[in-house]
């Protein structure tokens, strides 16, 4: 089953790290040495703030990814736990983008690539687990607050197995609190 | 601070006031979400939504420029339930009658039309922070940038004193210190009324030691607060008080300074203006002298955290050819005027320094070293004192050793709204960005991830009303200036109040700031004063505009901008 | 040849610690870890991560002064590029000028709240008292 990466709330800070260190983990090693305007800004990853809430949302890496049935080129690919885009392949139908339950993906140009009518070439972006990447996904490791956990599947299996033991037990005290009472 | 950064994670109440560490200081943030996270309970009084507020048991929204009518109302309430440390109060302060004169007034009732927060919500907190232990107070500039900000941090420092949180862990009040190192310029007595390490000008044996120490008699009157310049370049009440030089150094007043159309006329007129830095800014436009000096990374020193812990910094990379040491610059200007100045290596200052302050005397280069940092006061070299984590153990700084109540009645800000100009402005930091923004806006990365001309926080209500979308560019206009920023439509401002950061050119919030000073601190109105929207029709003219205006600007800051695209007329 | 140097954020008042790999050929910070510092605790947020990289001098927002310059031929006149001698002696000829006709409280100078640290702020201090003879000694606290 594939993993995917959750915010928590209480928290985040809404600082925003996470999205910079999206960037540099997907730009390659060597962002600094680069011209500082010979890369693109596209963090897969999007803080959102409302009244109650700041925490930085992506993709839920799905087990029938919505956005890999969309797409009519077939370059979204499941393999290893992660959904990811083959951002060659691209023709950036938005189909995808559309299709995603969790706006999770978005359109972002590639640096230095332009369409033969001069304009710069746009493909779909969304979160990849770093998985091109050694250490796990960055958003994770550079949170001052540990806002971000990679969730596996197995995590969410055990707390289900809590969550039932615990129901189980408040049934069984129920009914017995119950007959306690009508005696 | 009286408290150490790390103990704010073992406060049992964080009263959050005035304060956001979440864009400020993330990494203080973090200690108080972990707080949070191991039981703490939090009060949050801000007038907007911030990240505190959104993890607090109790936020108070109360309406900009109220601070003080609230604090006297919280300590009412403190007072009528009879919530005080009595034996604290007994044998450790002075002044609580007279102070108990003040805070009567202001009932919850009284107070609650002034703040907009009802009066059960006022008692609620009041009690919520007099009866949870250990209680910290975290401030910040939404307490210091008012006319009246003095007044708020001591009648903070009384509801702390009413409850016994000083001298022990995890409590007392913490001003959480903006710039790296504006603890540290204070501690070396860059200020008017100071030597280093605190000790006041009018005091003559203090006096005595430092001219004994460097040879010259000084002089005994209390200098020019620096937000004062402006008026005393311009319109001197007494002409034999005009500034004729202003030697600006590691900063921006024509970015940073309130109403800056007056802060730069202030320097166009000013006969000598001297500019030492590492990057071109706005006040260097008006300079007529630049001195470039080498960088943080480029050479070494101390510098004092906010909690007031020196800590070493170390030099990393060689300075480009051409700049030199700051202290290295002063000191040969000085010699060149007459007074000799001649050191060796930063070491050589901080020993002299040291000698010079009691409470600094045993911060060695080799125990700041050896243990990370040290947190003042550490009045010995011995390896064994190893500094303060918090302030007033047992007694107070005060000559009878007691904590001293001091009240007085609240005052709104000096402008307010009215039909000409009907929103509050109230600014502050952005998370990504630094003061005058010439070393972050030079950084690729908070570069791409906000850049100009900044936003400006409306609530949608408003929005609806101007018929504003969020990501418009606007222009708001002041009494003194305007600018021209992006709408960020959101409901973490109150209607009839909007916020900006003020780090932009264009988006330059300090163009439309008052400067209405505190009479004590000399800290200008930031937090408060009034403005209008202006709707700009034509939409495709004002992204053009920021085009084009940034790169005119950056143009002459010394970029080559030659091989940018031309903006799309 | 990488070393590593372990120094405090340029940033807020924070002060957290944060290990650099500094590339010593080619004079150039290349990366920037957390490091344990008592107020940091091995974190840091988006400024100290990835702030640093404005030592390199890559011409964004504005551009690195290198070398002293001065108004010759007034507040019209552009600045131009002079050695320090002539740049120290010019500050000190008009500092001098203005304090003998003014008077010493007609000078107005400033220590900062950020990069330069304490030693800096001391000697400005310092300078202000001891040679120009006034406490118009004051820094950017208030923002």
């Amino acid at each position: 089953m594939n993993a995917f990466v959750k915010g928590n709330p209480d928290l985040c800070m809404g600082c925003r790290t996470c999205m910079v260190a999206c960037v540099v983990s997907h730009t390659g090693r060597h962002i600094f040495e680069l011209d500082p305007d010979d890369y693109t800004f596209n963090p897969k990853l999007h803080m959102v703030k409302t009244r109650a809430i700041s925490v930085p949302v992506q993709c839920k890496h799905c087990e029938n990814p919505a956005c890999m049935a969309a797409c009519p080129q077939k370059c979204i690919h499941m393999e290893d736990g992660t959904v990811f885009i083959d951002t060659e392949n691209c023709i950036g139908c938005k189909a995808c983008m559309e299709a995603c339950p969790v706006g999770a993906i978005d359109m972002a140009p590639v640096s230095g690539v332009y369409q033969p009518d001069g304009k710069e070439r746009y493909v779909a972006n969304k979160c990849d687990l770093c998985r091109e990447q050694s250490g796990g996904p960055a958003c994770i490791r550079v949170c001052p607050t540990e806002a971000l956990k990679l969730v596996s599947y197995e995590e969410i299996a055990d707390t289900a197995q809590e969550r039932r033991l615990a129901a189980a037990k408040a049934n069984a005290d129920g009914s017995l609190g119950a007959a306690a009472q009508a005696k | 601070m009286t408290m150490g950064v790390q103990e704010i994670e073992d406060a049992g109440l964080i009263l959050n006031f005035g304060y956001n560490g979440a864009d400020s200081h993330p990494i203080v943030q973090r200690r108080i979400i972990r707080a949070r996270q191991k039981g703490a309970k939090i009060i949050c009084v801000d007038p907007r939504v911030i990240e505190s507020a959104r993890i607090a048991d109790i936020h108070l929204q109360l309406k900009g420029g109220t601070n003080l009518a609230l604090v006297n109302a919280l300590c009412n309430v403190i007072y009528t339930e009879g919530l005080m440390d009595e034996k604290f109060i007994r044998e450790k302060t002075t002044d609580f009658d007279e102070f108990v004169e003040v805070i009567k007034k202001y009932t919850p009732e009284d107070v609650s039309p002034i703040c907009r927060i009802s009066p059960e919500d006022i008692r609620k907190a009041a009690r919520l922070y007099a009866t949870t232990k250990p209680a910290m107070i975290l401030y910040g500039m939404g307490v210091c940038q008012f006319g009246q900000a003095v007044d708020v941090v001591k009648t903070l420092a009384d509801m702390a004193l009413m409850t016994g949180n000083f001298g022990k862990p995890a409590t007392g009040i913490g001003p959480v210190r903006g710039q790296n190192n504006v603890q540290g310029a204070c501690d070396m007595g860059a200020l008017p009324n100071n030597y280093p390490g605190y000790q006041s000008i009018t005091d003559d044996a203090v006096r005595e030691k430092f001219e004994k120490a460097w040879g010259v008699p000084l002089s005994n009157k209390v200098g020019l607060p620096l937000t004062h310049v402006p008026r005393r370049v311009l319109r001197p009440e007494d002409p034999s008080k005009q500034i004729h030089a202003y030697y600006i150094f590691g900063e921006d007043p024509a970015q940073t300074d309130p109403d800056i159309n007056e802060v730069r006329e202030a320097l166009e007129k000013c006969d000598l203006v001297i500019l030492q830095d590492i990057f071109m800014n706005r006040a260097g436009q008006y300079a007529d002298v630049v001195l470039p000096s080498t960088s943080w990374g480029e050479h070494e020193g101390v510098y004092s955290c906010c909690d007031r812990g020196f800590q070493r910094f170390h030099k990393m990379i060689e300075p480009p050819e051409g700049v030199k040491v700051d202290w290295q610059i002063i000191s040969e200007i000085s010699t060149a005027m007459g007074y000799p100045m001649h050191y060796n290596n930063t070491q050589e200052i901080w020993d002299e320094m040291r000698r010079l302050c009691p409470s600094f005397a045993g911060a060695t280069y080799e125990k700041l070293e050896a243990t990370g940092g040290v947190q003042w006061p550490c009045r010995s070299e011995d390896m064994s004192d190893k500094g303060t984590v918090y302030l007033h153990k047992g007694k107070f700084s005060n000559p009878d050793g007691k904590g001293r109540f001091y009240a007085t009645d609240w005052r709104p800000p000096q402008e307010l709204t009215d039909t000409e100009y009907p929103l509050i402005l109230n600014t502050g930091r952005e998370v990504g960005h630094y003061s005058a923004r010439t070393m972050t806006g030079n950084c690729r990365l908070l570069r791409s991830l906000e850049d100009e001309p900044g936003w400006v926080q409306i609530n949608p209500e408003d929005c609806l009303e101007y018929g504003l979308e969020h990501g418009d560019l606007v222009r708001l206009e002041s009494r003194r200036g305007w600018c021209l920023s992006r709408v960020s439509c959101t409901d973490r401002t109150s209607p009839g109040a909007v916020f900006m950061t003020y780090q932009w050119w264009i988006g330059a919030c300090n163009m439309l700031t008052n400067p209405n000073l505190d009479p004590v601190s000399n800290t200008p109105e930031y937090k408060y004063c009034s403005v209008r929207i202006e709707c700009i029709e034509d939409q495709a003219w004002a992204e053009n505009y920021v085009v084009t205006e940034y790169r005119r600007l950056r143009e002459s800051m010394g970029i080559d901008v030659s091989g940018e695209e031309a903006a799309v007329q | 040849m990488t070393k590593q140097v372990e120094s405090i954020c340029p940033y807020c008042g924070a002060g957290c610690h944060i290990m650099f790999s500094v590339d010593e050929a080619a004079n150039k910070i290349v990366d920037a870890v957390p490091a344990k510092g008592r107020t940091n605790d091995g974190t840091l947020c988006l400024k100290g991560h990835y702030g640093w990289d404005f030592l390199n001098d890559p011409q964004i927002l504005t551009k690195r002064l290198r070398h002293p310059m001065i108004r010759k031929g007034g507040k019209e006149s552009p600045l131009e590029e002079v050695g320090w001698d002539e740049a120290i002696h010019f500050v000190a000829g008009r500092l001098t000028e203005i304090k003998n006709t003014y008077g010493p409280d007609a000078i107005m100078g400033t220590a900062s709240a950020r990069g330069p640290g304490n030693e800096a702020a001391y000697v400005m201090q310092k300078f202000m008292r001891a040679c120009v003879g006034t406490n118009n000694i004051d820094h950017c606290a208030r923002i």
